[in-house]
């Protein structure tokens, strides 16, 4: 009923839907044919474009966009419906097609506008300098050159930072998690939008919005390249949208307007972001290589430490697992038990985040990166090494006690060395799992291998030769391990009839 | 000294040996024999406790073990008792990772504290004994059951016993390795070696006791 209404201001929309109609009767897309058009955005740390309440859950999720969602669709007769997806991976799912447009504080950034096709601004927006109480006498980010200042992957802000001279970028995968780690004194300060800023002040109540919002950015709607018809029909719905007053309605509500939102109007605005932005300065492939070392190297330097870490606390476990008192024999257990069946990624984001939150026992994060593989591995590797004794035969242990060797020269001079070799072809897997493994620290702001592919990737949009230059890496790393762990078994196996 | 005095074993709800008593006199062999199940080995795993007794004493050299030790008591007493007594298994149990000659070392380097090249030139003395000596950077898992066998009495000999245990060392062996490792079992006990063996071979058993202890 409600859509036959409404029916009149379809056509009126299509029929001013741009230079297309022209040519003849156009092919129905497919958006308009379903009456439904998928916006895709993501919810972590979403506050004010798009969130769930805490404190009031049951409204299910909320925020300026997500009534300008439904505001856009009211003007063209169709559902909005949300898809959820990881900020920093927009670009990819728009398309792959998993949604028709993105609307999440996207800013249109020369890499994205080289990708996609951006809609006219919705939003004016300024940058706010947010810092830790000890800092709160800086006036702008200069004076922050030698610190760490946070900020969210892929952003606006991000962009600055990087060409701010002498400041120490961490990125975030959002800004809820950049403002925890100027509260718990990781790092001095975090930019980010300023309605991002204005909307975690009550989140973050220690911290100190110094200097005056600076810059003027916009948030546009990205399409696809070539949905050029539902780009004109999103610009047409926006400039209804501004004609008529509901997006000022929707931003005071939110408190999110503001004099320069008068300017969404203006030619120049409109047409700041209209055009693709041809193919921008040729891939520096040589950076690239140099930028994917680094973080290789980082992601071996990880797992080679978290591996020594997992295989001496591991053995540790085994031992006391056991041949210890009961007591410790039941703490062994529920430590393997307990790290053997929680998420490595919960333990990882309890160990940085969790931990950061209490005084003096904030570890920097390639610190809790080791230690987090490091003590999650040490419960695998225990089982083995447990394993592995338990298979030497009870006759060793008796000619070893029978010779007079106390307990612990029976392990070290008998046990131990039989059960290196069942365990070398165990361990070596679980060594090359970790390494792989390793790039969930990237979830803590460690930039290794992985993460630094998804940055070049998502900067560039080369996912495919990127990614199998990474993948070649791993597997540069990988093989040599797997190599010298065959030989350590033939060394072993010397003594094999 | 090698004596047992009021030896009781309980297993589930009977009782081996009901308090036997026996001396094992210096420089003689002594043979256990019996059916199975009459406890022979049991009876050999006592004198280095590698089974524990719940009535009586054991005693070696100076080292005397009373039934109902409080645990880290047990283990100190057990530990001076094995430094005394040398085992044979019917399995031989040398360690795999090791070879010949370090297998024959490692106690009286890490449980004697002899120097890395005594404790060496000791296991070579005892290999040639025992007709090994060739063998000494072979890998067990290369040596024929015999030959295994030789180089586990040359180990069990190491550290110097006061009396050699040897649990069926021969029950694993066709005839002809049999008989090597017999031969070598003769040649320690003309050498005046205090021996306790258990078999179920009456042929072995007349071949090599001075004394007979018959259980069951």
């Amino acid at each position: 009923m409600l859509r036959c209404l409404r029916l009149p201001a379809f056509v009126v929309v299509a029929a001013c839907g741009g230079t297309a109609v022209a040519q003849g009767p156009p092919p129905v897309e497919p958006w308009r044919a379903a009456a439904v058009l998928r916006w895709g955005s993501d919810a972590e740390g979403g506050a004010p474009f798009v969130f769930v309440d805490p404190a009031h859950p049951e409204r299910g999720e909320i925020g300026f966009e997500v009534e300008l969602a439904h505001e856009l669709g009211r003007v063209l007769a169709v559902r909005c419906e949300r898809v959820q997806a990881p900020y920093e991976h927009l670009v990819q799912v728009l398309e792959r097609g998993d949604c028709d447009f993105v609307l999440n504080g996207f800013e249109p950034t020369p890499a994205r506008r080289n990708q996609v096709r951006f809609t006219r601004p919705y939003y004016i927006f300024q940058q706010q300098l947010t810092v830790a109480p000890r800092f709160a006498a800086v006036r702008s980010l200069a004076e922050l050159a030698g610190q760490r200042v946070g900020v969210l992957g892929q952003s606006q802000s991000h962009q600055m930072l990087l060409s701010q001279p002498g400041i120490e970028v961490v990125v975030y995968e959002s800004n809820v998690t950049a403002y925890e780690d100027v509260q718990n004194g990781r790092n001095a300060g975090s930019l980010a939008d300023v309605p991002i800023a204005r909307a975690l002040r009550p989140l973050f109540p220690t911290l100190v919005d110094v200097g005056e919002p600076f810059g003027g950015f916009y948030y546009a709607m990205a399409v696809r390249r070539g949905d050029g018809a539902l780009q004109q029909a999103l610009d047409q719905a926006l400039a209804t949208l501004l004609a008529d007053g509901s997006l000022e309605r929707i931003y005071r509500r939110w408190q999110l307007w503001g004099p320069q939102q008068a300017r969404l109007g203006d030619a120049d605005v409109i047409a700041a972001t209209a055009e693709a932005v041809a193919s921008a300065t040729p891939f520096a492939w040589g950076v690239a290589l140099t930028l994917l070392g680094q973080g290789a190297l980082r992601t071996l330097g990880i797992s080679v430490l978290a591996f020594a870490l997992a295989i001496g606390l591991g053995l540790a476990v085994a031992l006391v697992r056991l041949y210890g008192p009961r007591p410790l024999r039941l703490l062994a257990v529920a430590y393997v038990e307990l790290l053997r069946g929680t998420p490595i990624l919960v333990q990882m984001l309890l160990l940085y985040y969790g931990l950061g939150q209490v005084e003096g026992l904030q570890l920097s994060a390639a610190t809790a990166g080791v230690l987090g593989l490091g003590l999650n591995y040490a419960a695998y590797e225990a089982e083995v090494y447990r394993a592995a004794l338990l298979t030497i035969p009870r006759g060793q242990h008796e000619a070893a006690a029978a010779l007079g060797f106390s307990g612990a020269q029976a392990l070290r001079h008998v046990l131990l060395p039989q059960a290196l070799r069942l365990v070398l072809a165990p361990s070596t897997n679980d060594f090359i799992a970790l390494f792989k493994d390793s790039s969930i620290v990237m979830v803590i702001t460690v930039v290794e291998l992985t993460k630094q592919y998804q940055m070049l990737a998502n900067a560039s949009g080369r996912f495919i030769t990127l990614g199998l230059v990474t993948a070649g890496i791993y597997l540069l790393m990988s093989l040599p391990l797997a190599w010298f762990a065959r030989r350590c078994e033939r060394a072993l196996d010397k003594d094999r009839a | 000294m090698i004596s047992l005095r009021g030896i009781g074993k309980r297993f589930g709800d009977h009782t081996l040996f009901a308090g036997l008593d026996h001396d094992f006199a210096p420089g003689r062999t002594t043979v256990l024999t019996g059916p199975s199940g009459a406890g022979k080995s049991t009876l050999l795993r006592l004198l280095n406790q590698l089974e524990r007794h719940d009535a009586g004493v054991v005693q070696v050299g100076e080292v005397t073990i009373p039934a109902g030790l409080a645990p880290s008591e047990w283990a100190r007493r057990a530990a001076a008792l094995r430094r005394r007594t040398g085992m044979v298994f019917q399995g031989f149990q040398l360690f795999p990772h090791l070879s010949v000659l370090a297998n024959v070392a490692l106690a009286p380097r890490v449980v004697h504290g002899l120097a890395p090249a005594a404790a060496e030139a000791r296991a070579r003395q005892l290999l040639e004994l025992v007709g090994m000596a060739a063998a000494a950077p072979r890998f067990p898992a290369r040596l024929s059951g015999g030959e295994a066998q030789r180089v586990a009495i040359a180990r069990a000999l190491a550290p110097e016993p006061e009396v050699l245990l040897l649990d069926e060392p021969t029950s694993a062996l066709d005839p002809a390795n049999t008989e090597e490792v017999v031969r070598v079992i003769e040649g320690l006990r003309q050498r005046g070696q205090t021996l306790v063996l258990v078999t179920h071979d009456p042929e072995l058993a007349r071949r090599l006791a001075d004394d007979v202890v018959a259980l069951g």
